[in-house]
């Protein structure tokens, strides 16, 4: 009895397996239009239909779980696409920044054009700003150690910035040109009439062109530049023709008159400016020198027209 | 009872056929589809015994190579043998751990995918043999050892009724309820 079950079992075995192969062999060794292909398209002629029938049956079972793959791929392609756009964002931030960096560079470089290289300029960088919504003092890198002193002036590409109030050896203290404590003196555009630049009284981020001559004609829009002459002994000298700002409002209620100006620097974005260091024995240098030692009935604190008899630079004059 | 297995066997092919080719081979999941078929020859062979397997191996395997307009023969070949090789294990061991069908269905799995693609080469299927495809064989393994369990209960649900019964295991479970004490048991 078991003999016979094992016997048949074999049989069966060895059956379907040579059918298998017989099938094989035959589907294999035959042209594609031969009884098995034949056979073959019949049974799909069949069936399609039924397949048919249950693709479109299935189908919400199929779009079930293919919402849960496109799920799971969408996740994970977000996981990606988030570290993308963070990779992406750090990037745009860097050339962002050296576009800036860039273009205030070559906005110096052109200032250099203009004859600022004999002051010897030092580039440095803004390193820290007074957190309040003036802006009035601008730390920056440099200090004593390149050569920076006290009063030496301060400019970016856009235009005159401050000056240096305090040093230390790697790092100096600059006093902006909305600060109260500034007075620069500068003419407006091509007028050899000179004033003094100041903040104006309860606008910190604006000026006032001060003491200019009565017969002076000024317009807004005028450009504002300095002069190249001092406004006091102790002021610094600052090259002339360095642009301060725009005439925006012109006031004849005085004697002298005075102009309204908005400061062409963008003082709430200073990266990168240049101190002109005026080194020992450089123009600049030998000028302010010889401003400081005139004799204090000539110095401008008499007002504007104190202020015309000093010395001008002689690219300034 | 045993007469309505073949016909239970046969509508549980074709719903699986249909379901495999309709269904799960358009889910693709860690990039391979899942294949019922291997699995369902060898649960079908696990419990109704080495014939029957073998008998089902063929008819699924020629079903899915009619469907699938494949090589004839070709599949039917592998699934004969996995159909045998479970009957036979269960004629031979009848494991009742939990889990072999878990077992019984990555191996299953494996040696259809094995089997299949060198029969291919074989053919001479102008094919490469790299790791890609090794990677898409133990994917495939492990997809389909994921859906054993459930593919297994399912079998054996709608196969349940008409399953043949097996001499030793009727001897086993009259020993368990017995305690194995019965005089007849004995004798």
């Amino acid at each position: 009895m078991y003999d016979k079950s094992v016997r048949r079992r074999r049989a069966v075995l060895v059956l379907l397996v040579a059918l298998s192969l017989l099938l094989l062999t035959a589907y294999f060794g035959e042209a594609s239009g031969g009884r098995l292909h034949q056979v073959q398209r019949g049974f799909l002629t069949v069936i399609a239909p039924i397949q048919d029938g249950a693709n479109k049956a299935l189908k919400p079972v199929r779009d079930l779980f293919g919402w849960f793959g496109d799920t799971l791929h969408a996740k994970s392609q977000l996981s990606a696409s988030l570290k993308q756009t963070d990779k992406l964002r750090h990037e745009l931030i860097a050339d962002q920044a050296e576009k800036r960096t860039y273009k205030q560079l070559l906005a110096l470089f052109h200032l250099d054009q203009l004859g600022i290289g004999s002051y010897h300029p030092v580039t440095a960088t803004v390193i820290a700003k007074t957190p309040n919504i003036w802006y009035s003092t601008v730390t920056i890198d440099k200090g004593e150690s390149a050569g920076v002193h006290v009063n030496d002036p301060v400019i970016n590409g856009e235009g005159l910035v401050g000056k240096i109030v305090a040093t230390a050896p790697d790092g100096a203290q600059v006093d902006l040109i909305t600060d109260s404590t500034m007075g620069v003196s500068a003419r407006i555009g091509t007028s050899t009439a000179t004033g003094i630049v100041q903040p104006k009284v309860g606008e910190p981020n604006d000026l006032l062109l001060q003491y200019l001559p009565a017969n002076t004609t000024p317009s807004v829009g005028e450009y504002v530049v300095t002069s190249g002459t001092v406004a006091s002994p102790d002021n610094s000298l600052y090259p002339p023709g360095i642009l301060i700002g725009q005439v925006t409002s012109v006031n004849e209620e005085s004697a002298y008159k005075s102009v309204n100006v908005h400061p062409i620097a963008n003082l709430h974005n200073l990266d990168i400016v240049q101190v002109l260091t005026s080194a020992a024995g450089s123009r600049a240098s030998s000028l302010s020198g010889a401003v400081i030692s005139l004799p204090s009935g000539q110095t401008p604190s008499a007002g504007a027209s104190a202020s015309e008899q000093l010395a001008s630079t002689g690219a300034g004059g | 009872m045993r007469g309505s297995l073949p016909l239970r066997i046969a509508l549980l092919a074709c719903a699986v056929v249909l379901f495999q080719i309709g269904v799960v081979s358009e889910v693709p999941v860690f990039g391979v589809s899942v294949d019922l078929s291997p699995l369902l020859v060898a649960f079908v062979g696990l419990l109704c015994g080495s014939t029957v397997g073998a008998v089902s191996g063929f008819a699924v395997g020629l079903l899915v190579d009619l469907a699938l307009l494949q090589t004839l023969g070709l599949t039917s070949l592998v699934f004969t043998l996995i159909g045998f090789w479970c009957g036979r294990l269960r004629e031979a061991r009848d494991p009742q751990a939990a889990l072999a069908p878990l077992l019984v269905g990555a191996v299953a799995s494996a040696v259809a995918l094995v089997g299949y693609s060198l029969m291919e080469f074989m053919l001479g299927v102008d094919a490469p043999v790299s790791l890609d495809l090794l990677r898409q064989i133990i994917l495939g393994v492990i997809v389909n050892t994921i859906v054993a369990l459930p593919m297994w209960a399912l079998v054996r649900r709608v196969l349940e009724g008409a399953l043949p019964e097996d001499p030793r295991r009727r001897r086993r479970r009259r020993a368990y309820t017995t305690g194995g004490l019965s005089p007849l048991s004995r004798a």
